[in-house]
């Protein structure tokens, strides 16, 4: 699982607060770094739609200093070594083994070979 | 005739008249999924600049290229088979007696100007030989072969690919092995025969290509002529014919046909080990008479792990065109099976980021697979680290779909069909909660959506209960494995989704 694809990601476990299920906590056991082909349009691009702070704590929580700063200074579009650092974090940086746990109800979603089960059971 | 069979037996580089094959312009045929037609002549428009001609022949075009352009046709992605245009008839007078219709196809043959189109094929030959080459290596186990036979109307068509392979195995011929085969290439992905692989991997070639000579010992291109000589050319005669006004069958055409063509070029006859596949393709009085260029059924280039209902590479990429993804779009197949959709679309459109999901097991493992397979194929020749794709693949209920509202551009899925997956009951419940909960992660106004279903009646049923977030744009009629299906472009409308979930 990638950065980008959590910061899509959001808890629906049934009956939790609007917004209460995002955004999910990364409990990480095994990660990856696979480089990804850069195209500084496309990571520019994708700034306004992502969760910044989010973000920056799903990277923190997969034990990464984070290499982000706490906003996307204006200009951004323009600085390469801030997008290749953000296209890292996003596309390169792996979590192969782990789960993630909605914020509200603590419910834990398991990762397995790089794929999170976020199926609900028959009783939720 | 007998030069053209002497120089296609030839070992080694390819022969002189290859080359000056590469000086013509080819005519090319291609078969398209139906309905498709206008999006492969858009492909074909925007990689080799040529215009095409959409057949009446539903799911055919035809456009012309130097023949040195046959490795960019084969790398189209909307393209299920390719041949090169002998003559074609528009307006065929057919005699109404049987036994006068046939003869006059017997005759056309020696009237057919076959040289220039049998450059091109001996062209296309030396393109595909390296590949065969490094076939000889990956002869597939047992164990993959079961793969292949993973149920559904598949298995058909698999179990005929499993034959060619046995017939491989023994003979080690410059026949291009079926699509089956292809999918055990340890590259990783199933091109469409040999030109696509070898255009990426030009030093592997080299050493496989001497280990070949070698292990089968003949020195002989394609090891059929173990005795280094000349050998006759082997050949069979496919022939489709549609309309109601013929006095013949296509059993009967193909057979007189290729009687004359046995005739003409002294090949032999051989229906299941031929070097020439002459296409005999009469639609009404359109007659089209050409040689093919590709093997069946390759259309599974992407996809080395099969389920019931894989979806072609190429309806994917039409059902991709379709939507018409901009970079850095956010793409989600949320019932993606096997994961052709969303691996087509890394493949092709890598400035965009892809998810699939689907919520059985065997499904993202299968996919996940697939991906993997990808990945191996991007292992750039440098490093022995394989490039990472944008793509995700996880598992998730399509009815709570875990993903945040307004978060993705663009939904692309293969619904289920009532027929070969889930029931016609499932699908009445099943349509409208989709439709609500993929308008709730779609962004509102640019968002889009192309969804493949069979089931017609039960979504228009359901799009017209969510017509306060989906606009109707253009619908595909489409052949799936002999299911009448259609292909249904939606545009997202500025309504905004509650967070709350999709009860707006």
């Amino acid at each position: 699982m990638k950065l980008l694809t959590h910061n899509l990601l959001s808890s629906h476990v049934p009956g939790l607060r609007p917004g209460g299920g995002f955004p999910l906590r990364i409990e990480a056991a095994e990660v990856r770094v696979r480089p990804v082909p850069f195209n500084a349009a496309f990571v520019s691009r994708l700034v306004p739609r992502l969760r910044w702070d989010a973000l920056r704590e799903a990277a923190e929580s997969l034990g990464r200093p984070s290499e982000l700063p706490p906003e996307p200074s204006p200009g951004y579009e323009a600085d390469e070594e801030f997008l290749r650092r953000l296209h890292h974090v996003l596309l390169e940086v792996e979590v192969l083994e782990g789960s993630l746990q909605c914020p509200d109800s603590g419910r834990r979603f398991p990762i397995s070979r790089g794929v999170p089960n976020l199926l609900l059971s028959e009783d939720e | 005739g007998m030069a053209e069979a002497e120089a296609a037996g030839d070992a080694g580089p390819a022969p002189a008249a290859a080359q000056e094959g590469a000086e013509l312009a080819a005519v090319i045929g291609a078969t398209v999924p139906t309905g498709f037609e206008q999006t492969a002549a858009e492909e074909v428009q925007e990689k080799l600049g040529s215009a095409s001609r959409i057949s009446r022949d539903r799911g055919k075009i035809y456009f012309e290229v130097p023949a040195r352009s046959l490795p960019q046709v084969h790398r189209l992605r909307s393209v299920d088979n390719l041949f090169v245009v002998v003559q074609e008839f528009k307006d065929y007078q057919f005699k109404e007696n049987k036994e006068d219709a046939l003869k006059d196809l017997e005759d056309l043959v020696k009237k057919l100007p076959w040289t220039d189109p049998l450059k091109v094929w001996e062209l296309n030959n030396s393109l595909k030989k390296k590949k065969t080459k490094r076939k000889k290596h990956n002869l597939q186990s047992p164990a993959s072969r079961e793969k292949l036979s993973d149920g559904g109307e598949e298995a058909a068509a698999d179990q005929n690919t499993t034959t060619d392979q046995e017939d491989c195995a023994q003979n080690p011929v410059a026949v291009e092995p079926a699509g089956g085969q292809d999918t055990e290439d340890p590259q990783g992905v199933t091109s469409r025969n040999g030109v696509e692989e070898e255009e990426d991997n030009e030093q592997s070639d080299v050493q496989v290509e001497v280990q070949g000579s070698s292990e089968c010992g003949t020195g002989a291109g394609d090891g059929q002529a173990s005795e280094g000589e000349a050998r006759v050319l082997r050949f069979r005669v496919t022939c489709n014919r549609a309309g109601d006004k013929h006095s013949f069958t296509s059993n009967e055409a193909a057979r007189d046909f290729g009687g004359a063509v046995q005739e003409h070029f002294q090949w032999k006859a051989d229906m299941t080990n031929f070097d020439v596949e002459v296409l005999l393709n009469i639609h009404n009085k359109e007659v089209v008479v050409g040689i093919a260029l590709t093997e069946e059924s390759l259309h599974r280039r992407n996809i080395t792990h099969f389920g019931p209902t894989t979806l072609r590479s190429t309806l994917a990429y039409g059902m991709l065109r379709l939507c018409d993804p901009q970079p850095t779009d956010i793409i989600v197949d949320p019932m993606c099976g096997t994961g052709a959709i969303p691996i087509e679309g890394a493949a092709e459109w890598p400035y965009c980021f892809h998810i699939a999901g689907d919520n059985s097991p065997q499904a993202v493992k299968r996919a996940a697979n697939n991906v993997s397979s990808l990945l191996r194929k991007n292992e750039s020749k440098d490093s022995s680290a394989a490039l990472g794709v944008p793509l995700d693949v996880l598992q998730w209920d399509i009815c709570h779909l875990p993903l945040r509202t307004g978060s993705v551009d663009i939904v692309v899925t293969d619904m289920p069909f009532g027929k070969r997956i889930g029931s016609k009951k499932k699908n009445w419940d099943l349509y409208p909660a989709c439709l609500m909960e993929m308008g709730r992660i779609c962004t509102p106004g640019t968002g889009r959506a192309v969804l493949l279903t069979q089931d017609k009646k039960c979504f228009a049923k359901a799009l017209s209960r969510v017509g306060h977030i989906w606009r109707r744009a253009q619908t595909v009629w489409v052949n799936v494995g002999g299911l009448h299906a259609a292909v249904y472009l939606l545009r997202r409308t500025c309504e905004r989704a509650g967070e709350a979930g999709p009860l707006w």
